[in-house]
């Protein structure tokens, strides 16, 4: 067993060096003999957690390959009080996934060390795609998402993992006392014409960017003039949906409203439980892993990792977490693999594209019994 | 049934189809013996051509078997029913009629659902217009066309009208619904309510087998004796099998009578070869991502929430047994994921039955016992207490209510020369 300073050791050139060279063979060892020792690490810190591991049908400890390790289903953050693998006082915040009315968000526990490993996994992967210099940070948010101590949730949290390329950040949106949000459209404009041909970073959740920013500068025939904007978004695709506004439409909306090309506009995968490790489109629309995380693509009738051109159930693995045991976890989004290597934009190893959530389960018939009589049963799962 | 199910989009079409199903069944008198002639000519034709891999066609063959229906036909509707003829009360006389039309709204999880419930309305000479579920549209025309097969002069084919629409077109299940004289309902709780709620005829009599679940359990006598401890597991594993643990009838937790001569975990560990033994002889050939994300978070949950708990679990979404202790049935997970709860009186586990529990499965070693058993277990709404590895035999009464004599009408003639 490696002990926690060990182990901070061997992730740290992980966080140093460019992220997606990795050749792929060492990419896999180097990620199977972390998570190892870090699973035994978690199994000394939680009895909970290794109760699991051990009833796990093969021992991690002889597996040899990152697949055959133990996982955890995503929903297992649900439960409360959240999985934790460090004493109450070295918590320095809680992550919350964002929820829809009613349901149970997921939660995860930060310590220092390991909000460190986060914010420095963000700035990693983000630096590969927009370059590591500074610039003007354009939320769009309200400032109250900013403002975050002690419990924190995902819109937030995806806000302040890319304040280190900022020089200043101003945010767009203001909430009345309903929460409603609104576009600062006047201080918006004021920045665009501050910032011209500046470099500027943007980023908010997808369904904020369309509704609250491209919906009404498009109703008043605004175009602002950021040619050299990045737009970065990320929260899933639900909501648009159903409102029917497509991947393409919506890129299109965006960049016209930024007045920039389309390829500045790059969507991210991520989610709190897999905090640290985000997922951007790259130039041929394709999503790649870093070296200091995986994604594997499992069949979801077998659960063995699907080969290129297959889908399936998408699991996330990093080796960042050590306040929670979030090293390896199976979320409930679909997801194709594209390559196992070979990306033309020469990023190395796994690249994938997300497809969807898993569909809503099934009317299950006569034997779906959801509800006992006066004691309901509980049956959420977040909106994205 | 020239199309034998016909995809219909308008309210006009079922009217249509309910129209003639009517006039058929006030045409024709329809013998339940007939019936069960055809039946069991069916059964036979649903041996060879593939039919064994069909999902439920074995249990469908003994369904239709005369031995399976003739005494439970004696037993809801008595002997001279089986001729279609009166039969002597005291001074008056009884005699079964069908309602009419039935209207069969299946669940969609059990492959032979709609035909199961239309055969308990042929029987007492109903007609009968059935909605099959989108994902049963293919088993459902294979049963069937086994039927046509044998009924070249249509004396059950031209009663029947297999229907397939959306389930979200409320016009066309109105129209259902306007229809029909009687009406089986099957199925999960939004589903029943949705189907209830419809403007039926006030003369409709309505049959709901709605949404229920089922327990297993054990006494110490039995599942500690070695010699039949491995009989009994396979019993278990063939329960939770069948309909891949969907059904109403499939166990979702077994209840373990603490005993002090067995070890739990040699009981267990013979469960899990049965598991095992029963996904190699049935493999499971898909599976929904959501059912796979279910199975995997039960199994996380029970591990993580009480140190204490256990678990077997294959790396695919095969099978899991959680072992656990308590008396409280856990929230049902299905995907052939059995809890199995220790606990020191089984009496105890029983009376915190609520009525959800439809199928109580018993392997007691002593009659007394199970005697008591059975008792508390009618008390506490269970409607079924069988055998384990009998827990989805197809019988009547079934979730506690006949399956032939809702559908039929009993008419009394007090002779007017007495």
């Amino acid at each position: 067993m490696s002990g926690l300073a060990e182990i901070e050791e061997r992730i740290r050139p992980l966080l140093t060096d460019e992220p997606f060279k990795l050749d792929v063979a060492k990419h896999e060892s180097t990620l199977l003999a972390l998570l190892k020792d870090e699973l035994s690490y978690a199994c000394e810190r939680s009895l909970r957690f290794r109760n699991y591991v051990e009833r796990w049908p093969t021992d991690y400890r002889a597996s040899r390959r990152v697949a055959d390790l133990p996982f955890l289903p995503v929903g297992i953050f649900k439960i409360n009080p959240p999985l934790c693998l460090v004493g109450r006082s070295e918590i320095t915040r809680t992550l919350a996934s964002s929820a829809t009315t009613g349901q149970v968000p997921s939660r995860v526990v930060l310590d220092a060390a390991t909000s460190k490993r986060m914010t420095r996994g963000v700035m990693t992967i983000i630096r590969d795609f927009i370059g590591s210099a500074r610039r003007p940070y354009l939320v769009v948010d309200t400032p109250a998402t900013l403002a975050g101590s002690g419990e924190l949730g995902a819109r937030g949290a995806a806000i302040q993992g890319l304040r280190s390329f900022a020089t200043e950040v101003v945010c767009c949106l203001s909430s009345d006392a309903a929460g409603n949000l609104k576009l600062e459209a006047e201080k918006l404009l004021d920045c665009a014409a501050k910032w011209k041909d500046a470099e500027v970073l943007i980023y908010g959740f997808t369904y904020v960017i369309w509704n609250h920013l491209v919906k009404p500068l498009q109703s008043r025939g605004i175009t602002l003039r950021l040619p050299n904007a990045r737009i970065l978004h990320s929260g899933g695709w639900k909501r648009l949906q159903q409102e029917a506004v497509t991947k393409e439409a919506f890129t299109q909306g965006v960049a016209a409203a930024f007045g920039c090309s389309n390829d500045r506009v790059i969507d991210f995968y991520g989610m709190v439980e897999n905090v640290g490790v985000v997922y951007p489109d790259c130039a041929q629309g394709n999503k790649h892993v870093p070296s200091f995380a995986d994604v594997i693509v499992r069949d979801q009738l077998t659960l063995e990792p699907v080969a290129a051109g297959q889908r399936g159930l998408v699991q996330v693995c990093s080796v960042l977490p050590t306040s929670f045991p979030g090293f390896l976890v199976l979320t409930e989004d679909i997801a194709e693999v594209i390559h196992s290597d070979g990306c033309p934009c020469g990023r190395r190893g796994t690249a994938f594209r997300f497809v969807s959530r898993v569909p809503k389960a099934e009317v299950r018939g006569c034997g779906n019994v959801e509800t006992v009589r006066g004691r309901p049963v509980a049956n959420g799962r977040p909106d994205e | 049934m020239s199309e034998l199910i016909q995809a219909v989009d308008s309210p006009a079409e079922i009217a249509q189809a309910a129209a003639r199903l009517r006039e058929v069944a006030l045409k024709k008198d329809l013998p339940s013996r007939t019936v069960m002639e055809m039946f069991e000519r069916w059964s036979a034709a649903l041996q060879g051509n593939g039919m064994e891999s069909l999902p439920g066609a074995a249990f469908l063959r003994l369904w239709l078997r005369q031995g399976t229906l003739e005494p439970i036909l004696e037993r809801e509707l008595g002997r001279d029913a089986l001729n279609g003829g009166w039969r002597e009360d005291g001074r008056a006389r009884l005699r079964a009629f069908p309602l009419g039309t039935v209207g069969h709204w299946p669940a969609g999880n059990i492959e032979i659902q709609p035909v199961l419930s239309l055969t308990c309305a042929l029987l007492g000479g109903n007609s009968c217009l059935v909605r099959v579920p989108s994902v049963l549209v293919d088993v459902t025309r294979r049963l069937l066309e086994r039927l046509r097969a044998v009924d070249s002069g249509g004396i059950l084919t031209e009663r029947i009208a297999l229907l397939s629409f959306d389930h979200s077109r409320e016009d066309l299940q109105t129209a259902m619904a306007q229809n029909v004289d009687g009406a089986m309902i099957w199925g999960g709780a939004e589903a029943v309510l949705q189907v209830r709620a419809l403007p039926f005829p006030h003369w409709t009599r309505v049959a709901v087998f709605g949404p229920r679940l089922s327990v297993a359990a054990m006494d110490a006598a039995v599942w500690s004796e070695p010699v039949e401890r491995s009989s009994w597991c396979q019993r278990i594993a063939r329960d939770v099998w069948q309909f891949d643990q969907q059904a109403c009838s499939s166990p979702q937790v077994l209840f373990l009578e603490r005993g002090k001569a067995g070890d739990v975990g040699q009981f267990v560990e013979e469960l899990k070869r049965a598991f095992q033994t029963e996904n190699r002889a049935h493999p499971r050939g898909e599976i929904s991502p959501a059912l796979t994300s279910s199975i995997c978070l039960a199994r996380a949950t029970w591990l993580l929430e009480n140190v204490s708990n256990k678990a077997w679990f294959s790396q695919s979404p095969d099978w899991t047994i959680l072992l656990g202790e308590g008396a409280d049935i856990p929230k049902p997970t299905q995907g052939r994921t059995l809890s199995v709860l220790v606990v020191d009186d089984l009496l105890l586990a029983i009376s915190k039955f609520d009525g959800a529990v439809q199928t109580l499965g018993l392997a007691i070693g002593d009659a007394q016992k199970e005697d008591a058993l059975a008792q508390t277990a009618g008390r506490r709404g269970v409607d079924r207490i069988v055998k384990l590895g009998r827990m989805h035999v197809f019988g009547s009464p079934w979730d506690g209510v006949d399956l032939i004599r809702p559908m039929v009408r009993v008419v009394r003639h007090v002779p007017s020369q007495n």
